[in-house]
């Protein structure tokens, strides 16, 4: 019997409740349509601020209005004309999404967020300018890192090429402070194929079935969405997902995907948005009706299907993939003995170390935020601690813009302290942006809790 | 030439106001006295429509054309208070044919503009509706806001010389050989701007001419000269949303019945109403299932109002008057239409005119009728203007700007704010020193607040008619506070005290009728902040002067302190 006593979920677990207990449905977001009603929204908030007192950005910037003037406020008081504009600080929200735990009243903010900053972009936002295209740039992350996977070499010393940056941020305003993510130098993808792809890892989870004992045609399938990140930068991720879930004798399929769509809401891009969700959610949404669960090894783009995609499109089939989205731990503790398994195991090597752990936003938005620490502090050979609840502050692309890097690096300040003050001086976490930001503020190397999972369970 | 006539005008509603404002401009000299606030009445207690007059095109047709014709007025002379969101009259299946043709008919014998529009087209103007309509008419109603106007037409009445006394009530009329010569009027805190505190006293305001324009009131001031002025005073309930279900007025075509009627209202929407007769227009009861009877019949024009949070209820009471000879026994049967009852014709008493009856459309159209009786009194020959000269507000202007740059406000908080203000916004928003949002849920901000403190003293349900600060969905539960903190400075804190509970006191009085769902959990985060943060359950400041020695003993005399502190301290229970 599997162990899930602090991990266990509901099937139907649906990360925000809007109007708790009543019919909420889900809008389009263009105001054509019928199914457009933020109202039970802006009727649920009476005001209390406690979204206010958990923004990030509100907690460093006195002219960010907040989540409330941002969400049910606004929406109520623009609601009644056509050429009521959005005011432009929605651009300042990062979209870390906090503001939806935070709610007692189960207001859905970002989902009014994502519908203003989206109706902000395409009726404001000037279609010309450097910021709408440095925007649409970042937010289209995945077409450059494709065109970057194609010579990573090349890409990765032009990316990191002082010069070259020098000029980005001046022209572009995508600051020069990161260090640019490396790209692989073999896709997840490519590897993939090379190891067989569906037919391999059926194959090897047979073989893992028939040694746990189980019935080696049992109906453990998973369809992964590697995301961007793992496929061109963090393979490595990508194949500890594969190597952890097929130890357990799940089979692993990877279906054609696109980007999850979380730098295109925080964006404002929400056409962008939607023609990657149609891919995704027709893609998912054919395992889905064939007994596949769809498993994320990044926090946010989980959060993306799980809540984002229903909240924002109405796309055949979106419901029914949110409610098999699952992250890939979050996963394995509810349907496998996951915490017995880490209590008998021991790690040596490169990742027997201490960890500063940071929860990212997202995760903490789906209750994820202490999954990791609850899993790896009962393993043998290293230690794990919580840096704390605060944002790291990157919120993704937000950090990546010149005009935003200080905000976002004063955000994530606590986070810095925090782990400088921790034990260890290798970070964790499920999310690569805050990885990015924590290894930017720290130096830290930063890992992902399935890299760790791999070490501790695989033979 | 001798000095101008001197006219006292009794009732602060959108009549009042409008013969004061008329009177003024044609140069009479006009105190215009009103026992509560402007709007205190009926005119504060309306949905906020502006008639087409589809209304009344079927039963009343000489309304109907009035509305019309005003209702085109309005939009010029009073363009910032009046927002043209049209009308439809939907027919449901169960609904009349045969009344449906009357309607279209009788709008178009009236002069009105409408045609009639298929299920789809009404649905895909308001997709809120009922998806099982017939069809529906369109009308140019529209939304106007009654604090608004009648404050532009008092200030307007000032501008023009007039003298205007809220908190004033008459408690007697001044008959002098058979003639009214005046008026005794119990001022509540002095004259001029309402400061709370200030001793009040009696006046004897005499005057060449009395106009009483009190509504539903105008019994009572007939009494006072022992005239028998038989108004009818009906009650109708209006149920506030707290957003808008729809941006057109929704009547439902058929005859004229309870519960038919939603009208968009700046952030929120009005439902309304019932009609019934009551005897006293101050004290009737105010019960629960007039509110559901209503949202349940508008339930099934817009579905969603089913599920959807109001904000507050509240009541009004229609001026209505017939001929003692017509006897009507059901209200709705009573005509919309208005009487001017010379009291020296009619009752052999010079000196007075009541005018009764009417609906807040063609206030202005009365106002001018009686003014030009009263001016016909006294041989004054000027014109009436009021139906060319825009209210102060309305001059040219356009909500159009860069509110960030103009005046460092958030785009929706500017927009609101100049849409209220209309022409004056330039002059009041244009502040050198920090403007913050005040009311939030209505984006009102410190600039506005502090322009309504001006015209209104320390009175704070004045400054939120003129506003709307605190209407908005925490009904004042944030805001309250800030506002009477806007009071600091010019007003002491006994005086802020006074206005602040006064405030409170209006708002909880509405909230009271819808305390389920969202609005009761509203009411219990409003009581426990205000209870913890601001001692508003039991302010030990507003009792007897605090014991503070209680708290902390000091040395040997305590017990002494005890007994001197009261009287130490000036407390007004101290003897």
């Amino acid at each position: 019997m599997v162990d899930v006593s602090d991990a266990e979920s509901p099937p139907d677990f649906d990360p925000v409740e809007p109007n708790a207990g009543e019919e909420f449905d889900p809008v389009d977001v263009f105001p054509d349509s019928t199914e457009f009603d933020l109202r039970p929204g802006s009727d649920s908030c009476y005001k209390c601020s406690t979204c206010d007192t958990n923004c990030p950005v509100a907690e460093v910037d006195d002219d960010f209005p907040g989540p409330k003037f941002q969400g049910p406020e606004q929406w109520r008081l623009k609601q009644n004309e056509d050429d009521y504009r959005v005011d432009d600080s929605v651009m300042d929200c990062s979209n870390c999404m906090r503001c939806d735990n935070a709610c007692p009243s189960g207001v859905p903010l970002s989902q009014m967020h994502n519908t203003a900053r989206g109706e902000y972009v395409a009726e404001e936002m000037s279609k010309t300018s450097v910021e709408y295209w440095r925007n649409r740039v970042l937010a289209n992350y995945r077409t450059s890192a494709w065109l970057a996977s194609k010579v990573p070499s090349v890409a990765n010393f032009a990316m990191n090429f002082g010069p070259a940056r020098w000029l980005m941020e001046k022209t572009m305003g995508i600051t020069a402070e990161y260090e640019f993510p490396g790209f692989a130098a073999e896709t997840f993808r490519d590897w993939w194929a090379r190891e067989g792809a569906a037919a391999g890892s059926r194959e090897r989870a047979r073989e893992a079935r028939e040694r746990r004992g189980e019935d080696v045609d049992a109906d453990k399938r998973v369809a992964y969405f590697h995301g961007c990140y793992s496929n061109y930068n963090t393979p490595e991720v990508g194949k500890a997902m594969v190597r952890v879930f097929e130890q357990f004798g799940y089979e692993v399929v990877v279906p054609e995907q696109g980007c999850s769509g979380t730098p295109m809401f925080a964006n404002g891009m929400l056409p962008d948005a939607r023609r990657h969700a149609e891919v995704n959610v027709s893609s998912m949404s054919d395992l889905v009706d064939q007994g596949y669960d769809a498993i994320a090894s990044c926090t946010s783009c989980s959060m993306a299907l799980r809540q984002e995609y229903p909240e924002l499109f109405d796309i055949e089939g979106i419901e029914d993939v949110a409610a098999h989205t699952f992250e890939s731990v979050e996963y394995l503790r509810i349907h496998e003995d996951l915490r017995g398994e880490i209590a008998e195991a021991d790690v040596d090597g490169d990742l027997a170390a201490e960890f500063a752990y940071h929860a990212p936003c997202h995760a903490r938005n789906q209750g994820l935020e202490r999954q990791s620490v609850e899993l790896f502090r009962d393993l043998d050979g290293v230690g794990i601690e919580d840096v704390g609840d605060s944002c790291s502050g990157i919120s993704g692309t937000y950090g990546w813009k010149e005009e935003k890097h200080e905000k976002s690096m004063e955000i994530g300040e606590e986070m810095f302290e925090h782990m400088e003050a921790a034990e260890g001086t290798t970070g964790m976490t499920e999310c690569p942006t805050c990885a990015m930001q924590m290894e930017h503020g720290t130096g830290y190397e930063i890992r992902h809790p399935l890299e760790l999972l791999e070490a501790a369970l695989v033979d | 030439m001798a000095s101008a006539p001197h006219v006292a005008v009794i009732g602060g509603g959108s009549t009042g106001t409008g013969i004061a404002r008329d009177l003024a401009m044609r140069g009479l000299d006009v105190t215009l006295v009103e026992q509560g606030n402007l709007t205190h009445g009926t005119t504060g207690r309306m949905h906020g429509l502006l008639h087409s007059g589809g209304r009344y095109a079927v039963s009343d047709q000489k309304s109907a054309e009035e509305c019309i014709e005003e209702n085109r007025v309005l939009r010029e002379i009073a363009s910032h208070c009046v927002e043209m969101t049209g009308g439809l009259f939907v027919k449901r299946p169960e609904d009349s044919e045969e009344y449906f043709r009357e309607k279209l008919a009788g709008c178009r014998e009236c002069g009105i503009p409408a045609e009639v529009v298929s299920a789809e087209e009404a649905r895909a103007m308001e997709p809120h509706l009922a998806p099982d309509i017939d069809k529906a008419i369109r009308v140019p109603d529209g939304a106007v806001d009654p604090f608004r106007l009648v404050v532009a037409n008092a200030a307007s009445a000032q501008e023009h010389g007039a003298r205007i006394e809220t908190h004033s009530t008459v408690t007697d009329l001044l008959v002098e050989n058979g003639e009214v010569v005046g008026l005794e009027i119990e001022h509540d805190s002095g004259t001029g701007k309402r400061v709370h505190g200030t001793v009040g006293g009696t006046e004897e305001l005499r005057a060449d001419y009395v106009v009483n324009a009190t509504g539903a009131w105008a019994g009572r001031i007939g009494d006072m000269a022992g005239l028998d002025v038989e108004v009818r005073p009906s009650k109708g309930v209006m149920t506030v949303m707290n957003t808008r279900q729809v941006d057109t007025v929704i009547n439902r075509c058929r005859p004229k019945g309870d519960a038919d009627i939603v009208v968009p209202h700046e952030t929120t929407c009005i439902l309304g109403t019932t009609d019934e007769e009551v005897a006293d227009p101050e004290d009737y009861p105010e019960e629960k299932w007039e509110v559901e009877k209503m949202l349940d019949t508008l339930t099934e024009l817009v579905p969603m109002l089913a599920e959807a949070r109001t904000i507050r209820s509240f009541w009004g009471v229609r001026p209505l008057y017939e001929p003692p000879d017509v006897g009507s026994e059901n209200p709705t049967d009573i005509t919309r239409d208005f009487f001017l009852l010379d009291h020296e014709e009619r009752d052999d008493l010079p000196g007075m005119t009541s005018i009764v009856g009417g609906k807040f459309t063609t206030y202005r159209m009365m106002a001018e009728q009686i003014s030009n009786h009263v001016c016909g009194k006294f041989g004054v020959d000027a014109d009436c203007e009021t139906a060319e000269v825009p209210l102060p507000g309305s001059e040219e202007f356009s909500v159009l700007r860069d509110y960030m740059d103009e005046f460092g406000l958030r785009s929706p908080i500017g927009r609101r704010s100049v849409e209220r203000l209309g022409s004056r916004a330039d002059e009041i928003l244009t502040t050198d020193g920090p403007n913050p949002t005040v009311c939030s849920c209505e984006g009102v901000t410190r600039a506005e607040i502090q322009d309504a403190v001006d015209q209104s003293g320390s009175d704070l349900n004045a400054v939120r008619i003129r506003t709307r600060a605190s209407m908005g969905n925490c009904q004042g539960g944030f805001c309250s506070h800030r506002m009477a903190n806007e009071l600091h400075g010019e007003y002491d804190a006994a005086t802020v005290r006074k206005a602040w509970d006064e405030l409170l006191q209006e708002r909880w009085k509405g909230q009271r009728h819808a305390l389920w769902g969202e609005q009761l959990s509203q009411a219990m985060l409003n009581y426990a902040l205000h209870a913890t943060t601001q001692n508003r359950d039991s302010d030990p400041a507003d009792g007897a002067p605090v014991d503070f020695s209680a708290f902390d003993g000091g040395t040997s005399d305590t017990a002494g302190a005890v007994d001197a502190g009261i009287a130490t301290d000036g407390g007004r229970d101290g003897d």
